[in-house]
């Protein structure tokens, strides 16, 4: 079963090769069978790999795919080779399918649009294909061609209603943004081949771990140069300013690329790489350190939007610092596990912006629904259980077991300590506050008057709806699959993870903390949605009154504008650019540019002369050739 | 087992030129001289495969069918059959008789072919003049318009007296060497122990002008523009391709047995040759606006290119030759091949200006080209980019460092030109409709599948090359 | 014996090489280039007394090839002249930069 690996990533590319090739002459519902299919079989395929992957696992806990060796010269043989162990199959199966409900959903959604329907599916199949690549790869030069592939496919679908400039100024934003963390990366990956002449990941991890003292510079170096790859993919701080610009796409990839996978890839090349940020303690402080200030960031951002897809992406944001705090602490396996419950439910809570969006004629803004609750019954209780899980409601949403793992952690660890844990716990609190904000302004309230005039309004259909059932039970159900100490303890997630990350260790571990921590942890959930509800329901005009007061004002400019990031790189780094640029518009450098262009031109205006067309001229050329290569050869 | 049989592959390519004129001098049908010349080429092909494995079998003297032999000659009439699947179409459109030029066409790979497998000055200097001599007739084969008889009569006069000085190189080796056979040269060479005669020197440089205008690299690439343009534009796929490769797989093999290569002076020589080609070729390439001018002078920079892992003269320079010969092969006769089939009886599609929104008429065929282009210009995951990533590390494991820079460098400069053209393509269409090429022609079926073929390889062996390594270095690892 | 054959063999090939720098009249370039031929031929024939029957054989492929060419070549020239009624290659320039 193993060998059929291969076919993982096999399967999108052929949808995606199919729908470029003939995807202007197939009907709709075929694009929709090709699309989604492919991802569809290739999540069939992961099922049978990941079930003889558990049934019997491999020598070494790993299974190695070699297809081919792209090019062997001096050492240098990167090879299409397939890496499947704990941690990638962990990841695959989140991407195909949570990838394959998306699709499937999208098969509905697309459809209101009138052109782009093949195109959409195209480049969704060539996403998903890019990113198994670079969740398999057993190289980093693969893993840099999964890598680049995701960030293409993520500029071109941002920017999939090209028609409007906004979304293309959205598109070039990420690409740009993320590119400088791509640079980094590139230039760790160049480190790594100078310093252990290889990009096999396998034998790089343990070439270093004999190599490179622990905390030496050229560790710390890599680490870095690592962690600004991951920084840039997965909008951490300071490189976060991309990712709810980039909710410009439609909503579908905003749920696939900019919440369930692509931007977790930060996480999982600190995963994969691991041993070279154990081996610089400093930088792996440094990851939890940005994801505890990334997440209350972001938190605090998100409690004052009033688009839903930006609460969204600053809560995507705020849940991957999560899981850069659980890294930094070394909770390896608690970082994965948050990564594929908050696939699931921030999956699931895009699906139902997505319907309510979808429903409301392309409205986004919160203040301008209402009272869907009754409208929209089912699409009502899978977003609430979505927002239950996103606010780590206790026990009965799989959120709180993941969130929970984390927090505790944060305290729990040797690197962790009270202010990561008095970090992560605020951002608890203000998760379940600006969720709940969300929930409530959107279904609740009476309906406005945008959407009375709307109805009646009907729920999707069943496209949309299974998806939906699909996510919001796993939604609920994946958490039981790790249990605190507290809570019978079962450790299946970590104890299969653990055959590919090494092994989380406790430091204070006593039984008693770790309860109180947990009800802390319960406690802010559960006081959030209180302190909400009193704000918004219990005593409607309170939040305005509040946000009338002049320092409120000032607070809240600064939080919706995500902390005046995008102002301040603009006057830090593109005003001064653009200022360098135009005051040395006819510089020294312009001149040497301009002046190899005009050299060039003129050689070639030179050289041309000699091309005159007479045959006796070229005879002479050959003839003064000939003398001149003979007595060369004869004289050197 | 009787040792000609191993000549078959060869003595059914010369088959094929007697056998179609017979046939023509019957009968003329242009689908029939169609069919006969691509038999008589894949026949050759099909008997490759039983053949490969065999040792090669002594032919004293002329010729020498080892795998490397055989593995060009698979390559050249594989190239052969592209050509004239392209030709077809071609002279569909033009007056005249049609069937002559697959006879031409046939016996120079039949040229070709001996060329390859020479193993002595005679086979070397015959194989080279009836390749010479059919595409003289190829070059001025429309002979009605004024461009091709003028770039038939630049090619006649050049080839011949370029010819005459590679004669003169042959007479003054044997004069010093004593033998005109290449392994027995091997022999004479280890056996001397004293400085290379003037007479042998003198001899190298003169092999070098004859082989140097084959390939059309400076200072003797100035005929190539010309006749390119003016010939038809299936044979100058054949010039760019099959004559060129021809001669770069004699090159490799008397470098070889010969000694070329051996001594210093000669390697300074085409260094220097090889630099004056890149950097001449791209920047007279640079603001051209005829396509096929454009290709000529891009050919002279990429034999340039290839020069470079002639001279490393190791067995991965021998490799790297090789390989970048293929990828060459495939993506110049896939331009060829969409230049001729874009073409009407109106107008030939050699402008750049033809090409302006091509994307939005007609898209796959500009987005083959894009392809075709990006591998010349040597982008990943095409073809170019591992033919030239394999001359840039024979280079540097021969510590031709100088070489290898001054390769990088003029390759940004073809980067230039070559995204010039995909661009034009993807600009909008011209506001006049009434454009002279309006590019409506829609590809025959065997058009079709050649340049879908060649598109595929492109993208195959720029991402699984392994295969055709390996088959390379079986072959090349004949040699010698 | 072997200095002077080469030297007038030498001598008869750059004549023929001046020759079709120098002439205009596409016939009389063609005659050049079998004056540089056959000056190889000499130089064979010479050599060949000194090491070997190789050198003569090599002459009769060369004179046959040169035939052929000729026959090609004059062809061509043919076709030029009923065109151009010229065969000046000073003429000869559309294709050119």
């Amino acid at each position: 079963m193993l060998e059929l690996l291969w076919l993982i990533p096999a399967f999108p590319l052929a949808g995606f090769v199919a729908l470029t090739l003939v995807g202007s002459r197939l009907s709709r519902p075929e694009v929709a069978y090709v699309g989604a299919g492919s991802v569809g079989l290739s999540a069939v395929v992961t099922l049978l790999v990941g079930l003889s992957f558990m049934a019997a696992p491999p020598a070494g806990g790993s299974f190695v795919q070699t297809l081919w060796v792209w090019v062997d010269v001096a050492g240098f043989r990167p090879a299409f080779a397939f890496h499947l162990d704990a941690l990638s199959l962990t990841m695959i199966f989140v991407v195909t399918f949570v990838g394959f409900l998306i699709h499937l959903y999208s098969v509905e959604y697309m459809m209101e649009e009138e052109e782009g329907y093949s195109r959409f599916f195209a480049y969704m199949n060539l996403f998903v294909c890019a990113m198994l690549t670079l969740l398999l790869a057993d190289n980093l030069m693969l893993l840099l061609l999964g890598w680049e592939g995701v960030g293409l496919c993520s500029y071109l679908l941002i920017g999939f209603f090209y028609k409007d400039e906004a979304n293309s100024q959205a598109a070039s934003k990420a690409f740009i943004v993320t590119r400088v963390g791509d640079t980094a990366m590139l230039m760790a990956l160049f480190l790594l081949f100078a310093e252990l002449g290889t990009l096999d990941i396998q034998a790089l991890l343990e070439r270093a771990g004999q190599q490179f003292q622990p905390g030496s510079g050229m560790a710390t170096a890599v680490a870095l140069l690592l962690l600004g790859g991951a920084v840039g993919k997965s909008a951490q701080l300071p490189l976060q300013t991309w990712l709810p610009d980039a909710m410009a796409g439609p909503t579908p990839v905003s749920a696939l690329i900019h919440a369930a996978t692509m931007v977790t890839a930060g996480v999982y090349l600190i995963a994969r790489t691991h041993v070279l940020f154990t081996l610089a303690p400093a930088v792996l402080t440094l990851v939890a350190v940005i994801g505890t200030l990334t997440l209350l960031m972001a938190g605090f951002a998100a409690l004052v939007q009033s688009d839903i897809k930006r609460v969204l992406a600053y809560s995507t944001i705020s849940q991957i610092g999560y899981m850069f705090l659980a890294l930094g602490v070394g909770a390896w396996s608690a970082a994965l596990f948050h990564f594929m419950i908050h696939a699931f439910f921030k999956a699931l809570l895009f699906l139902g912006a997505g319907a309510v969006i979808m429903s409301l004629h392309h409205e986004q803004d919160m203040y301008r629904m209402g009272g869907l609750r009754r409208q929209m019954p089912f699409t009502f209780w899978c977003f609430l259980i979505g927002s239950g899980a996103l606010a780590a409601v206790p026990v009965v949403t799989a959120g709180f077991y993941s969130k929970d793992l984390i927090i505790w952690n944060a305290y729990n660890s040797e690197i962790g300590g009270v202010w990561l844990w008095a970090g992560a716990l605020a951002g608890a609190l203000l998760t379940s506050v600006y969720t709940f904000r969300m929930v409530f302004l959107t279904f609740y309230r009476e309906a406005t008057e945008w959407v009375r005039h709307l109805m009646p309004i009907h729920e999707p259909g069943p496209c949309v709806r299974i998806p939906l059932g699909v996510l919001a039970v796993l939604s609920v159900a994946a958490g039981v699959i790790e249990l605190p100490h507290t809570m019978g303890s079962l450790t299946l997630f970590s104890g299969f993870l653990n055959t590919a990350l090494p092994e989380y260790h406790g430091v204070h571990a006593s039984y008693g903390t770790e309860l109180l921590f947990e009800l802390l942890a319960a406690a802010a959930s559960l006081g959030g949605i209180w302190l909400v509800w009193t704000l918004v329901m219990a005593s409607p005009g309170s939040m305005e009154r509040i946000a009338a007061q002049p320092w409120a004002r000032g607070l809240e400019r600064l939080w919706f504008s995500g902390w005046g990031f995008d102002a301040l790189y603009d006057a830090l780094f593109v005003k001064p650019w653009l200022w360098c640029a135009k005051v040395n518009k006819d510089d020294f450098i312009d001149f040497f540019y301009r002046a190899v262009a005009f050299i060039t031109e003129t050689l070639h205006f030179v050289a041309s002369m000699t091309q005159t067309g007479a045959v006796r001229w070229y005879a002479t050329g050959i003839a003064v050739g000939a003398v001149v290569t003979v007595g060369l050869v004869i004289i050197l | 087992m009787n040792p000609f049989s191993a000549l078959t592959p060869i003595v059914l390519l010369g088959l094929t030129p007697l056998v179609l004129m017979l046939v023509i001098s019957f009968h003329r049908s242009h689908r029939l001289a169609v069919v006969i010349s691509l038999v008589g080429m894949a026949l050759p092909l099909a008997l490759l495969a039983g053949t490969a494995t065999s040792a090669a079998p002594p032919l004293a003297p002329l010729l020498i069918i080892d795998g490397y032999a055989l593995f060009y000659i698979g390559l050249l009439s594989t190239a052969t059959m592209v050509v004239v699947v392209l030709s077809y179409g071609f002279l569909e459109r033009v007056p005249g008789n049609r069937e002559e030029f697959y006879l031409l066409l046939t016996l120079a790979t039949f040229g070709c072919a001996v060329l390859t497998a020479s193993n002595h000055f005679i086979s070397f200097f015959l194989g080279l003049e009836i390749l010479s001599v059919s595409l003289y007739g190829l070059v001025a084969y429309l002979r009605t318009t004024r461009t091709a008889l003028e770039s038939g009569i630049k090619y006649l006069i050049l080839a011949a007296a370029s010819a005459a000085f590679l004669l003169f190189g042959m007479a003054l080796i044997y004069a010093d060497l004593g033998t005109m056979d290449f392994t027995a040269m091997t022999s004479v060479l280890a056996a001397k122990t004293r400085e290379p005669s003037v007479l042998l020197l003198g001899g190298f440089g003169m092999v070098i002008i004859g082989a140097g205008f084959k390939l059309a690299v400076v200072p003797f690439h100035m005929w190539a523009p010309d006749v390119y343009q003016g010939a038809p534009t299936p044979v100058t796929a054949y010039l760019t391709t099959v004559s060129k490769g021809a001669m770069v797989a004699l090159l490799l093999r008397y470098g070889q047995y010969g000694g070329l290569l051996d001594y210093d002076s000669v390697a300074s020589v085409l260094a220097v040759i090889a630099v004056l080609s890149m950097f001449l070729g791209n920047l007279l390439a640079l603001l051209q606006d005829n396509l096929k001018r454009l290709l000529a002078y891009s050919s002279i920079a990429h034999l340039g290119y290839l020069l470079v892992a002639v001279i490393a003269a190791s067995r991965e320079g021998s490799h790297a030759v090789t390989f970048y010969l293929v990828a060459y092969f495939i993506t110049s006769l896939g331009i060829f091949g969409i230049i001729t089939a874009l073409s009407d009886e109106r107008k030939e599609a050699d402008e750049i200006s033809d090409y302006r929104g091509l994307f939005w008429r007609r898209p796959w065929v500009s987005g083959a080209l894009s392809l075709m282009l990006f591998s010349l210009a040597g982008i990943p995951l095409t073809a170019g980019f591992v033919g030239k990533f394999y001359v840039l590390t024979a280079g540097v494991l021969s510590d031709l460092w100088a070489l290898v820079i001054l390769l990088v460098v003029s390759s940004v400069i073809g980067l230039y030109y070559y995204l010039r053209i995909i661009i034009t393509m993807y600009l909008s269409a011209p506001e006049d409709p009434s454009s002279p090429l309006s590019a409506t022609r829609r590809f025959s079926l065997p058009e079709g599948l050649v340049l879908a073929g060649l598109t595929v390889l492109l993208i195959w062996f720029g991402i699984y090359p392994a295969p055709l390594l390996s088959a390379i270095q079986a072959a090349v690892g004949s040699l010698a | 014996m072997l200095t002077e054959a080469l030297t007038t063999s030498a001598l008869l090939f750059v004549i023929g090489t001046f020759g079709v720098l120098v002439r205009r009249n596409a016939i009389i370039m063609f005659l050049c280039i079998e004056l540089q031929l056959n000056a190889v031929n000499l130089a064979l024939v010479a050599f060949s007394r000194y090491v070997g029957v190789e050198g003569q054989v090599f002459v009769f492929f060369v004179m046959t090839v040169a035939a052929a060419e000729a026959a090609v070549g004059l062809a061509i020239i043919i076709s030029i002249f009923r065109h151009y009624r010229t065969v000046n290659v000073d003429n000869f320039n559309l294709l050119k930069w």
